[in-house]
């Protein structure tokens, strides 16, 4: 086997070895760190506070470093500095009074000072994991006190005003819980009103409509171009056009001129034959006159003036021979008329003659009848106007005799129509069966007389008219006593 | 300086101190910055955002007094 030394120093070194691997595992258990986020709390036996250590209320606190914890005599708990978020959904209302839904998160940590940790710790150290659980209470509280307190503008624009409001709200009083605000968000701001959309609309619609403007504008701007453009193409075209027709109508007109220059030519050439032959024509007919007057004409007009010649000698012995025959009838008639007028006129004397002697005879008649006549006429006429004017005289002289008495004409009258005026006031009676007299026969006669009286009143009356008539007053008071009775009278003498 | 001393440090307000109000001041502290809420020393005095600021007292946990440094 080996050296006994060496053996030895193998085990002092195995001992040692184990023995240092022993420390190193007890100080490795008794041996606890804080890391950067979080905080030791250390609690049981107390020892001096080294440099970087807090105490409060008998625990130590450690960031940062390590320190030696003794088991069964010390416990030590860490508490996380960690960022934490809690979200948050609350119904608030503005300060306008929108009601709003927000959805915010609130980010915060346990303070890193001592007197933070050591509030947070006596508060979450049992409970880290409902930190987030009791920061929504508190908290929700907090943004319905922030929001009411906003309007709806700043809530999206003033960042300012809401960590302000947030800091004097929620910040003092999340100082006591060792906990600070590092940062609210709003992330969402629902409102049911359509509050933010109709604030966006004006500008919204603005936009719209500058973007249309400018839309039109340069739809106008392009169209225009496209337009010019396009009058510029059709302009050039119809300039090409033109050109073309020109340069196709003297090609025309070359190619009309060359085809026509074959028939023109030719056409020439037969005006000049068909000139020629005129000349040929007219000459030839000069020629066929010529030979027809010598031939046809003048021996026509030697026999037409043989024949004319004749014929007058012939006429003037026709008219001689009647000429002579007429004298000869005229020289007879005349004997004849002659031998006429000698028998007519003898015979007209006679009957003259006679006529005047039937005539004269007449005339002697008539004047004795017409004297005969007169005479009765005038002898008829004197008689008629004697007549007449003795007739005359005698209605003259019944007018005189009726002015100057007419009393006595009217007196006549009456007293021929005496009975039937005296019947017509009789006629009452008439109709009277019984006629019963108070005062016995003599009021009868009276009655009778009173009848009678009235045709004598009558006649005054009768004679009051004329005279009315007449213009004479005369009787005025003969007819005063009868004046009653006037009515009854006229009565009675109209019946 | 300790290094866990507020006071006498030198910080920037990250939230304006309206007179009377609750503002915010960012200090380098700890190896790090933290921000505190902060009053004005002078209840009337208004401090504006930016602003470097003088930290006179600290009222554990979070709260400071700060004047214009």
């Amino acid at each position: 086997m080996g050296d006994p030394l060496l053996t030895s120093v193998a085990v002092v070194v195995g001992v040692v070895v184990v023995a240092l691997v022993a420390i190193f595992l007890l100080w490795r258990m008794t041996w606890r760190v804080a890391e950067p986020n979080e905080a030791l709390v250390i609690s049981g036996l107390h020892q001096g506070a080294p440099n970087g250590v807090g105490e409060s209320l008998g625990f130590k606190i450690v960031t940062g470093k390590g320190t030696m914890v003794l088991p069964g005599v010390q416990m030590v708990r860490r508490l996380s500095l960690d960022l934490r978020e809690t979200d948050l959904q609350v119904d608030c209302v503005s300060q306008q009074g929108i009601p709003l839904k927000i959805r915010a998160v609130v980010i915060y940590k346990v303070g890193d000072d001592y007197a933070s940790i050591a509030n947070a710790a006596r508060r979450f150290l049992d409970q880290q994991n409902q930190m987030d659980q009791r920061v929504h209470n508190v908290f929700a509280g907090h943004l319905r006190a922030i929001v009411g307190a906003m309007t709806v503008e700043e809530m999206i624009r003033d960042r300012e005003k809401l960590t302000q409001l947030t800091r004097e709200h929620a910040g003092t009083e999340m100082e006591k819980l060792g906990l600070i605000i590092d940062s609210l968000q709003v992330q969402e701001i629902d409102d049911p009103t359509g509050y933010i959309k109709n604030m966006a609309r004006p500008h919204a619609v603005a936009i719209e409509r500058e973007a249309r403007i400018a839309q039109a504008g340069a739809d106008r701007e392009a169209t225009q171009k496209e337009q010019e453009a396009e009058a510029l193409k059709a302009q050039a075209r119809r300039d090409s056009q033109i050109k073309q027709a020109g340069f196709q109508a003297e090609i025309d007109q070359a190619t009309a001129l060359a085809r026509q220059a074959g028939p023109l030519s030719e056409a020439t050439n037969r005006q000049k034959v068909v000139v020629e032959e005129t000349k040929v024509a007219e000459l030839e007919a000069q020629r066929a006159e010529q030979r027809l007057y010598v031939e046809v004409r003048k021996p026509a007009d030697a026999k037409a003036y043989q024949e004319v010649t004749l014929a007058r000698a012939e006429r003037d012995a026709t008219i001689a021979a009647a000429e002579a025959r007429a004298r000869e009838v005229e020289l007879g008639a005349a004997a004849e008329a002659g031998k006429t007028k000698t028998i007519a006129a003898a015979d007209a004397e006679r009957v003259r003659l006679e006529a005047t002697a039937n005539s004269e005879q007449t005339r002697m008649v008539g004047l004795a009848e017409a004297d005969a006549t007169r005479a009765k006429g005038m002898a008829e006429g004197d008689a008629v106007r004697a007549r007449g004017m003795a007739e005359a005289e005698a209605i003259k002289a019944r007018a005189d005799a009726l002015a100057e008495n007419q009393d006595a004409v009217i007196g006549q009258q009456l007293a021929e129509r005496w009975p039937e005026i005296v019947e017509a006031a009789a006629k009452p009676f008439g109709g009277i069966d019984q006629l019963i007299v108070l005062n016995g026969a003599k009021g009868l006669s009276e009655t009778l007389a009173q009848a009678l009286s009235q045709g004598a009143t009558g006649l005054d009356l009768a004679r009051q008219l004329l005279s009315g008539k007449n213009g004479k007053r005369s009787n005025a008071g003969a007819h005063a006593d009868t004046e009653p009775v006037a009515a009854a009278d006229t009565q009675s003498s109209d019946r | 300086m300790d290094d866990q001393e507020v006071v006498g440090r030198v910080g920037l307000v990250t939230a304006s101190i309206a007179p009377g109000r609750l503002g915010e001041v960012k200090v380098a502290i700890r190896g790090g910055s933290e921000a505190f809420h902060a009053y004005a020393m002078d209840p009337k005095e208004a401090i504006a955002r930016g602003t470097r600021v003088f930290i006179v007292e600290y009222f554990p946990p979070r709260t400071i007094v700060v004047s214009l440094a």
